[in-house]
Protein backbone atom coordinates (compact mmCIF):
# COMPACT_ATOMS: atom_id res chain seq x y z
CA UNK A 1 0.00 0.00 0.00
CA UNK A 2 1.32 3.54 -1.22
CA UNK A 3 1.45 6.75 0.59
CA UNK A 4 1.38 9.86 -1.59
CA UNK A 5 2.69 13.20 -0.95
CA UNK A 6 2.21 16.16 -2.88
CA UNK A 7 2.39 19.96 -2.99
CA UNK A 8 -0.51 21.92 -4.09
CA UNK A 9 -1.01 25.63 -5.87
CA UNK A 10 -3.50 26.92 -7.11
CA UNK A 11 -4.01 23.99 -9.59
CA UNK A 12 -5.60 20.58 -8.59
CA UNK A 13 -4.34 19.20 -12.20
CA UNK A 14 -1.10 19.34 -10.95
CA UNK A 15 -1.77 16.42 -8.36
CA UNK A 16 -4.50 14.65 -9.47
CA UNK A 17 -2.21 12.39 -12.29
CA UNK A 18 -0.26 11.11 -9.59
CA UNK A 19 -3.35 10.36 -7.59
CA UNK A 20 -4.63 8.29 -10.37
CA UNK A 21 -1.66 6.63 -11.31
CA UNK A 22 -0.26 5.65 -7.72
CA UNK A 23 -1.33 1.90 -7.75
CA UNK A 24 -2.64 0.70 -4.23
CA UNK A 25 -3.07 4.06 -2.93
CA UNK A 26 -3.80 4.32 0.65
CA UNK A 27 -3.91 7.63 1.76
CA UNK A 28 -3.03 11.26 0.00
CA UNK A 29 -0.96 13.79 2.27
CA UNK A 30 -0.51 16.79 0.51
CA UNK A 31 1.04 20.87 1.65
CA UNK A 32 -0.52 24.00 0.33
CA UNK A 33 -0.80 27.53 1.51
CA UNK A 34 -3.15 30.02 3.07
CA UNK A 35 -4.10 31.72 -0.20
CA UNK A 36 -7.91 31.28 -1.42
CA UNK A 37 -7.31 30.21 -4.47
CA UNK A 38 -4.53 27.17 -2.71
CA UNK A 39 -7.48 26.43 -0.33
CA UNK A 40 -10.00 26.21 -3.35
CA UNK A 41 -7.23 23.72 -4.72
CA UNK A 42 -7.71 21.92 -1.27
CA UNK A 43 -11.39 21.92 -1.60
CA UNK A 44 -11.35 20.29 -5.14
CA UNK A 45 -8.36 17.54 -3.99
CA UNK A 46 -10.21 16.64 -0.86
CA UNK A 47 -13.85 16.13 -3.18
CA UNK A 48 -11.56 14.32 -6.13
CA UNK A 49 -9.99 12.07 -3.52
CA UNK A 50 -13.68 11.58 -1.53
CA UNK A 51 -14.91 10.22 -4.95
CA UNK A 52 -12.23 7.39 -5.33
CA UNK A 53 -12.56 6.31 -1.56
CA UNK A 54 -9.11 7.36 -0.95
CA UNK A 55 -8.34 9.12 2.64
CA UNK A 56 -6.99 12.57 2.30
CA UNK A 57 -4.94 15.16 4.54
CA UNK A 58 -4.54 18.51 3.33
CA UNK A 59 -1.33 20.31 5.76
CA UNK A 60 -2.30 23.88 5.37
CA UNK A 61 1.94 25.40 5.76
CA UNK A 62 2.16 28.73 7.89
CA UNK A 63 4.23 30.26 5.54
CA UNK A 64 4.75 28.56 1.98
CA UNK A 65 7.74 30.61 1.86
CA UNK A 66 9.73 29.73 4.07
CA UNK A 67 11.94 26.86 2.88
CA UNK A 68 13.19 25.87 5.89
CA UNK A 69 9.82 25.74 7.89
CA UNK A 70 8.78 23.72 5.19
CA UNK A 71 11.24 21.33 4.40
CA UNK A 72 11.22 20.24 8.08
CA UNK A 73 7.60 19.52 8.49
CA UNK A 74 7.31 17.96 5.43
CA UNK A 75 10.50 15.82 6.66
CA UNK A 76 8.78 15.43 9.95
CA UNK A 77 5.47 14.06 8.68
CA UNK A 78 7.45 12.13 6.01
CA UNK A 79 9.12 10.04 8.66
CA UNK A 80 6.19 9.54 10.79
CA UNK A 81 4.22 7.83 7.93
CA UNK A 82 7.26 5.69 6.62
CA UNK A 83 7.43 4.08 10.24
CA UNK A 84 3.68 2.19 9.46
CA UNK A 85 4.20 2.72 5.49
CA UNK A 86 7.43 2.11 3.98
CA UNK A 87 5.83 2.98 0.37
CA UNK A 88 6.22 6.81 0.24
CA UNK A 89 5.67 8.55 -3.25
CA UNK A 90 5.85 12.50 -4.11
CA UNK A 91 4.14 14.48 -6.21
CA UNK A 92 6.52 18.18 -6.24
CA UNK A 93 4.37 19.94 -8.69
CA UNK A 94 2.22 22.26 -7.48
CA UNK A 95 2.59 24.81 -4.77
CA UNK A 96 5.16 27.47 -4.70
CA UNK A 97 8.66 27.23 -5.77
CA UNK A 98 9.87 26.73 -2.06
CA UNK A 99 7.69 24.50 -1.10
CA UNK A 100 8.69 22.42 -4.43
CA UNK A 101 12.18 22.77 -3.45
CA UNK A 102 11.56 22.22 -0.07
CA UNK A 103 9.99 18.57 -1.28
CA UNK A 104 12.30 17.97 -3.56
CA UNK A 105 15.36 18.42 -0.16
CA UNK A 106 13.20 15.84 1.70
CA UNK A 107 13.04 13.37 -1.11
CA UNK A 108 16.26 13.47 -1.82
CA UNK A 109 17.15 13.40 2.39
CA UNK A 110 14.67 10.65 2.66
CA UNK A 111 15.68 8.97 -1.07
CA UNK A 112 11.58 8.93 -2.02
CA UNK A 113 10.86 8.48 -5.31
CA UNK A 114 9.49 12.15 -6.61
CA UNK A 115 7.54 13.10 -9.77
CA UNK A 116 6.50 16.02 -11.60
CA UNK A 117 3.78 16.90 -14.10
CA UNK A 118 4.09 18.73 -16.67
CA UNK A 119 2.53 22.26 -16.65
CA UNK A 120 1.03 22.21 -20.41
CA UNK A 121 0.45 18.16 -21.04
CA UNK A 122 0.14 16.97 -17.29
CA UNK A 123 1.85 14.27 -18.11
CA UNK A 124 4.17 12.81 -15.26
CA UNK A 125 7.55 13.05 -15.40
CA UNK A 126 10.07 10.85 -12.61
CA UNK A 127 12.93 13.04 -11.28
CA UNK A 128 16.25 11.50 -11.40
CA UNK A 129 17.01 11.67 -7.52
CA UNK A 130 19.26 9.39 -5.77
CA UNK A 131 19.71 9.27 -1.71
CA UNK A 132 22.57 10.37 -0.68
CA UNK A 133 23.61 11.04 3.06
CA UNK A 134 25.12 14.29 2.63
CA UNK A 135 26.07 14.67 5.74
CA UNK A 136 28.23 11.42 5.38
CA UNK A 137 30.34 13.97 3.35
CA UNK A 138 31.67 15.37 6.49
CA UNK A 139 34.33 13.24 8.82
CA UNK A 140 32.58 12.23 12.49
CA UNK A 141 34.27 14.68 14.35
CA UNK A 142 33.48 17.65 11.69
CA UNK A 143 29.76 16.37 12.28
CA UNK A 144 29.77 15.84 15.84
CA UNK A 145 31.04 19.58 15.95
CA UNK A 146 27.64 20.50 13.61
CA UNK A 147 25.43 18.74 15.21
CA UNK A 148 26.37 20.37 18.49
CA UNK A 149 26.26 23.68 17.16
CA UNK A 150 23.29 22.13 15.05
CA UNK A 151 22.04 21.30 18.61
CA UNK A 152 22.93 24.52 20.58
CA UNK A 153 22.12 27.81 17.82
CA UNK A 154 20.79 30.11 20.16
CA UNK A 155 23.50 30.08 22.64
CA UNK A 156 26.53 31.71 21.44
CA UNK A 157 30.15 30.11 21.03
CA UNK A 158 33.50 31.19 20.15
CA UNK A 159 35.98 28.90 19.00
CA UNK A 160 37.35 28.67 22.72
CA UNK A 161 34.34 28.13 24.17
CA UNK A 162 33.09 25.57 21.75
CA UNK A 163 36.61 23.49 21.99
CA UNK A 164 36.04 23.51 26.16
CA UNK A 165 32.22 22.57 25.23
CA UNK A 166 33.36 19.18 22.87
CA UNK A 167 36.44 18.79 25.32
CA UNK A 168 39.43 19.10 22.11
CA UNK A 169 42.16 21.37 22.27
CA UNK A 170 41.88 25.01 20.72
CA UNK A 171 43.86 24.09 17.25
CA UNK A 172 42.18 20.64 16.75
CA UNK A 173 39.09 22.55 16.82
CA UNK A 174 40.26 25.10 14.42
CA UNK A 175 41.01 22.47 12.46
CA UNK A 176 37.36 21.36 12.25
CA UNK A 177 36.31 24.76 11.67
CA UNK A 178 37.90 25.52 8.65
CA UNK A 179 36.75 22.07 6.78
CA UNK A 180 33.00 22.96 8.13
CA UNK A 181 33.42 26.67 6.98
CA UNK A 182 35.07 25.59 3.74
CA UNK A 183 32.38 23.30 3.08
CA UNK A 184 29.30 26.15 3.90
CA UNK A 185 28.42 24.43 7.06
CA UNK A 186 29.47 26.96 9.77
CA UNK A 187 29.30 30.50 9.72
CA UNK A 188 31.70 33.29 12.04
CA UNK A 189 29.64 36.64 12.51
CA UNK A 190 30.25 39.08 15.27
CA UNK A 191 28.70 38.63 18.42
CA UNK A 192 25.77 41.17 19.20
CA UNK A 193 26.92 41.12 22.98
CA UNK A 194 30.47 41.90 21.88
CA UNK A 195 31.57 43.19 18.64
CA UNK A 196 34.86 42.39 19.27
CA UNK A 197 34.10 38.70 19.77
CA UNK A 198 33.31 36.10 16.71
CA UNK A 199 30.72 33.52 17.34
CA UNK A 200 29.99 30.34 15.38
CA UNK A 201 27.11 29.49 13.93
CA UNK A 202 25.90 26.15 12.02
CA UNK A 203 24.21 28.06 8.59
CA UNK A 204 20.54 28.09 8.03
CA UNK A 205 19.07 24.60 6.76
CA UNK A 206 21.87 22.38 8.38
CA UNK A 207 19.54 20.58 10.39
CA UNK A 208 17.75 18.83 7.09
CA UNK A 209 21.72 18.04 6.65
CA UNK A 210 22.72 15.96 9.62
CA UNK A 211 19.16 15.43 10.81
CA UNK B 1 44.07 34.35 -11.03
CA UNK B 2 40.65 32.15 -10.55
CA UNK B 3 37.90 33.27 -12.98
CA UNK B 4 34.73 33.08 -10.54
CA UNK B 5 31.84 32.24 -12.09
CA UNK B 6 27.88 32.71 -11.11
CA UNK B 7 25.43 30.64 -12.82
CA UNK B 8 22.01 32.11 -13.18
CA UNK B 9 18.16 30.91 -13.91
CA UNK B 10 16.67 33.10 -16.12
CA UNK B 11 13.21 34.12 -17.18
CA UNK B 12 11.14 36.81 -18.70
CA UNK B 13 11.98 39.19 -16.05
CA UNK B 14 15.20 40.29 -15.61
CA UNK B 15 14.17 41.89 -11.74
CA UNK B 16 14.97 37.75 -10.63
CA UNK B 17 18.33 37.99 -11.86
CA UNK B 18 19.25 41.29 -10.81
CA UNK B 19 19.30 40.59 -6.52
CA UNK B 20 22.10 37.60 -7.40
CA UNK B 21 24.28 39.68 -9.27
CA UNK B 22 24.20 42.38 -6.81
CA UNK B 23 24.85 39.88 -3.96
CA UNK B 24 27.11 37.20 -5.53
CA UNK B 25 30.78 38.85 -6.68
CA UNK B 26 31.60 37.06 -10.44
CA UNK B 27 33.94 37.77 -12.91
CA UNK B 28 31.97 35.35 -15.49
CA UNK B 29 28.00 35.26 -15.71
CA UNK B 30 26.34 32.09 -17.67
CA UNK B 31 22.30 32.73 -17.92
CA UNK B 32 20.55 29.54 -18.67
CA UNK B 33 17.28 30.36 -19.85
CA UNK B 34 14.29 28.91 -22.06
CA UNK B 35 14.77 30.37 -26.06
CA UNK B 36 12.17 32.57 -25.94
CA UNK B 37 13.26 34.03 -22.72
CA UNK B 38 16.50 35.17 -24.35
CA UNK B 39 14.45 36.79 -27.55
CA UNK B 40 12.64 39.00 -24.54
CA UNK B 41 13.16 42.46 -23.56
CA UNK B 42 13.95 41.42 -20.40
CA UNK B 43 17.04 39.42 -21.22
CA UNK B 44 18.13 42.42 -23.77
CA UNK B 45 18.31 44.52 -20.36
CA UNK B 46 20.60 42.43 -18.88
CA UNK B 47 22.70 41.76 -21.80
CA UNK B 48 22.66 45.86 -21.12
CA UNK B 49 24.33 45.13 -17.90
CA UNK B 50 26.35 42.37 -18.76
CA UNK B 51 27.36 42.36 -22.56
CA UNK B 52 30.07 39.46 -21.89
CA UNK B 53 27.50 36.84 -20.35
CA UNK B 54 26.80 33.74 -22.03
CA UNK B 55 23.97 32.00 -22.79
CA UNK B 56 22.97 28.10 -22.55
CA UNK B 57 19.13 27.89 -23.93
CA UNK B 58 17.13 24.91 -23.00
CA UNK B 59 13.64 23.81 -22.97
CA UNK B 60 12.59 25.27 -19.08
CA UNK B 61 10.36 22.43 -18.87
CA UNK B 62 12.53 19.93 -19.19
CA UNK B 63 13.93 19.11 -15.67
CA UNK B 64 16.72 16.35 -17.08
CA UNK B 65 17.50 18.85 -19.89
CA UNK B 66 17.86 22.01 -17.62
CA UNK B 67 19.53 19.87 -15.00
CA UNK B 68 22.47 18.49 -17.31
CA UNK B 69 22.94 21.65 -19.25
CA UNK B 70 23.36 23.56 -16.02
CA UNK B 71 25.88 20.70 -14.83
CA UNK B 72 28.14 20.96 -18.24
CA UNK B 73 28.42 24.73 -16.95
CA UNK B 74 29.33 23.99 -13.67
CA UNK B 75 32.14 20.90 -14.92
CA UNK B 76 33.25 23.79 -17.74
CA UNK B 77 33.19 26.44 -15.04
CA UNK B 78 35.01 24.53 -12.36
CA UNK B 79 38.00 24.37 -14.25
CA UNK B 80 38.58 28.52 -14.36
CA UNK B 81 37.86 28.81 -10.66
CA UNK B 82 34.58 29.05 -7.87
CA UNK B 83 31.20 28.75 -9.14
CA UNK B 84 27.98 29.76 -7.88
CA UNK B 85 24.52 29.14 -8.36
CA UNK B 86 21.54 31.63 -8.44
CA UNK B 87 18.50 29.30 -8.82
CA UNK B 88 16.18 32.47 -8.90
CA UNK B 89 14.83 32.75 -12.30
CA UNK B 90 13.04 31.08 -15.07
CA UNK B 91 10.11 28.25 -14.72
CA UNK B 92 9.78 26.38 -11.68
CA UNK B 93 11.45 23.45 -13.25
CA UNK B 94 14.59 25.72 -14.20
CA UNK B 95 15.00 26.63 -10.22
CA UNK B 96 14.22 22.98 -9.23
CA UNK B 97 16.71 21.55 -11.96
CA UNK B 98 19.79 24.20 -10.61
CA UNK B 99 18.78 22.92 -7.34
CA UNK B 100 19.23 19.52 -7.93
CA UNK B 101 22.45 20.53 -10.00
CA UNK B 102 23.61 22.40 -7.18
CA UNK B 103 22.97 18.74 -4.64
CA UNK B 104 24.42 16.83 -6.85
CA UNK B 105 27.62 19.09 -7.77
CA UNK B 106 28.42 20.14 -4.75
CA UNK B 107 27.99 24.07 -5.55
CA UNK B 108 27.07 26.88 -3.48
CA UNK B 109 23.44 27.89 -4.41
CA UNK B 110 21.22 31.19 -3.70
CA UNK B 111 17.45 31.70 -4.00
CA UNK B 112 17.05 35.76 -4.14
CA UNK B 113 13.73 36.18 -4.49
CA UNK B 114 12.53 38.35 -1.13
CA UNK B 115 15.67 37.82 1.56
CA UNK B 116 18.40 36.26 -0.08
CA UNK B 117 18.42 32.34 1.21
CA UNK B 118 21.32 29.90 0.68
CA UNK B 119 20.17 26.25 -0.06
CA UNK B 120 21.42 24.03 2.02
CA UNK B 121 23.97 22.82 -0.01
CA UNK B 122 27.68 21.40 1.20
CA UNK B 123 30.56 22.94 -0.86
CA UNK B 124 32.36 20.38 -2.51
CA UNK B 125 30.14 17.37 -1.59
CA UNK B 126 30.02 16.06 -5.20
CA UNK B 127 27.16 13.02 -5.52
CA UNK B 128 29.64 11.43 -7.08
CA UNK B 129 32.31 11.40 -4.12
CA UNK B 130 29.33 9.03 -1.78
CA UNK B 131 30.20 6.12 -3.90
CA UNK B 132 33.23 3.73 -3.57
CA UNK B 133 35.88 3.53 -6.83
CA UNK B 134 34.61 -0.06 -7.85
CA UNK B 135 30.77 1.13 -7.59
CA UNK B 136 31.98 4.34 -9.88
CA UNK B 137 33.67 2.66 -12.09
CA UNK B 138 30.92 -0.07 -12.79
CA UNK B 139 28.54 3.27 -13.18
CA UNK B 140 30.94 4.19 -15.85
CA UNK B 141 31.41 1.02 -17.61
CA UNK B 142 27.86 -0.57 -17.41
CA UNK B 143 25.91 1.53 -19.93
CA UNK B 144 23.80 -1.59 -21.06
CA UNK B 145 23.10 -4.94 -20.28
CA UNK B 146 26.72 -7.48 -19.61
CA UNK B 147 27.08 -10.75 -18.65
CA UNK B 148 28.40 -10.85 -15.02
CA UNK B 149 31.39 -12.99 -16.51
CA UNK B 150 32.06 -9.93 -18.90
CA UNK B 151 31.53 -6.83 -16.18
CA UNK B 152 33.86 -9.05 -13.69
CA UNK B 153 36.90 -9.63 -16.21
CA UNK B 154 36.29 -5.90 -17.57
CA UNK B 155 36.68 -4.36 -13.97
CA UNK B 156 39.66 -6.74 -12.59
CA UNK B 157 41.51 -5.50 -15.66
CA UNK B 158 41.43 -1.73 -13.96
CA UNK B 159 42.88 -3.11 -10.88
CA UNK B 160 40.05 -4.17 -9.03
CA UNK B 161 39.44 -7.81 -7.23
CA UNK B 162 36.37 -10.30 -8.10
CA UNK B 163 35.40 -10.18 -4.45
CA UNK B 164 34.75 -6.16 -4.52
CA UNK B 165 33.37 -5.91 -7.88
CA UNK B 166 30.45 -8.43 -6.24
CA UNK B 167 29.94 -6.32 -3.26
CA UNK B 168 29.78 -3.39 -5.34
CA UNK B 169 27.21 -4.88 -8.12
CA UNK B 170 25.18 -5.53 -4.52
CA UNK B 171 25.76 -2.52 -3.34
CA UNK B 172 24.73 -0.46 -6.71
CA UNK B 173 21.35 -3.01 -6.71
CA UNK B 174 20.02 -1.96 -3.68
CA UNK B 175 20.10 1.22 -3.95
CA UNK B 176 18.52 0.67 -7.36
CA UNK B 177 21.14 1.41 -9.56
CA UNK B 178 21.70 -2.19 -11.35
CA UNK B 179 19.70 -5.49 -12.20
CA UNK B 180 20.63 -8.60 -12.29
CA UNK B 181 18.89 -11.74 -13.91
CA UNK B 182 19.54 -14.15 -15.83
CA UNK B 183 19.40 -15.59 -19.08
CA UNK B 184 19.65 -18.69 -21.00
CA UNK B 185 21.81 -19.55 -17.89
CA UNK B 186 23.91 -16.63 -17.27
CA UNK B 187 24.32 -13.95 -14.88
CA UNK B 188 23.27 -10.59 -16.41
CA UNK B 189 23.80 -7.08 -14.95
CA UNK B 190 22.27 -3.97 -16.77
CA UNK B 191 21.97 -0.44 -15.98
CA UNK B 192 18.31 0.93 -14.63
CA UNK B 193 17.12 4.03 -15.63
CA UNK B 194 18.25 5.73 -12.31
CA UNK B 195 21.79 5.15 -13.22
CA UNK B 196 22.16 6.45 -16.83
CA UNK B 197 20.39 9.71 -15.12
CA UNK B 198 23.33 10.03 -12.50
CA UNK B 199 26.33 8.48 -15.02
CA UNK B 200 27.76 12.06 -16.38
CA UNK B 201 28.61 12.89 -12.63
CA UNK B 202 31.14 10.16 -13.14
CA UNK B 203 32.77 11.09 -16.67
CA UNK B 204 36.25 11.25 -16.39
CA UNK B 205 36.59 9.68 -12.96
CA UNK B 206 39.96 7.65 -12.26
CA UNK B 207 39.20 3.81 -12.02
CA UNK B 208 41.37 2.11 -8.73
CA UNK B 209 44.47 3.65 -8.48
Amino acid sequence: MAVLFGTLGWRPQSLVPSIRSTESLERLVFYHSDHAKSRDARAKVMEFCRSLGVPATGVELSDAFDLFACAGQIREDVRRERASSPDLRFNIAGGTRLMSCAALLVCLLEGIPATYVHDETYREIPLPLLRISYGATLTPKEREVLEFLVKNRDKPFSETTLARALGVHKATMNHHLRGLEAAGAVERRRDPADARRLILQASPGMELLVG
Amino acid sequence: MPARTLIATVGFDERHVLPALRLLPYDRLVAVGGRDAFRAPAFRRLLSIEPDLQRFPVDPFDLQECMEAIERCVHVAQREGPVRISATGGTKILTMAAFLAAFQEGVEAWYCDGPPLRLPVLRGARLADAFPAAEAAIIVHLRKAMSLESLLAALTELGFARRTVMAAILSLGRKGLVQSSKRTGRDVVRPSPELASIRSHFAGRPGKA
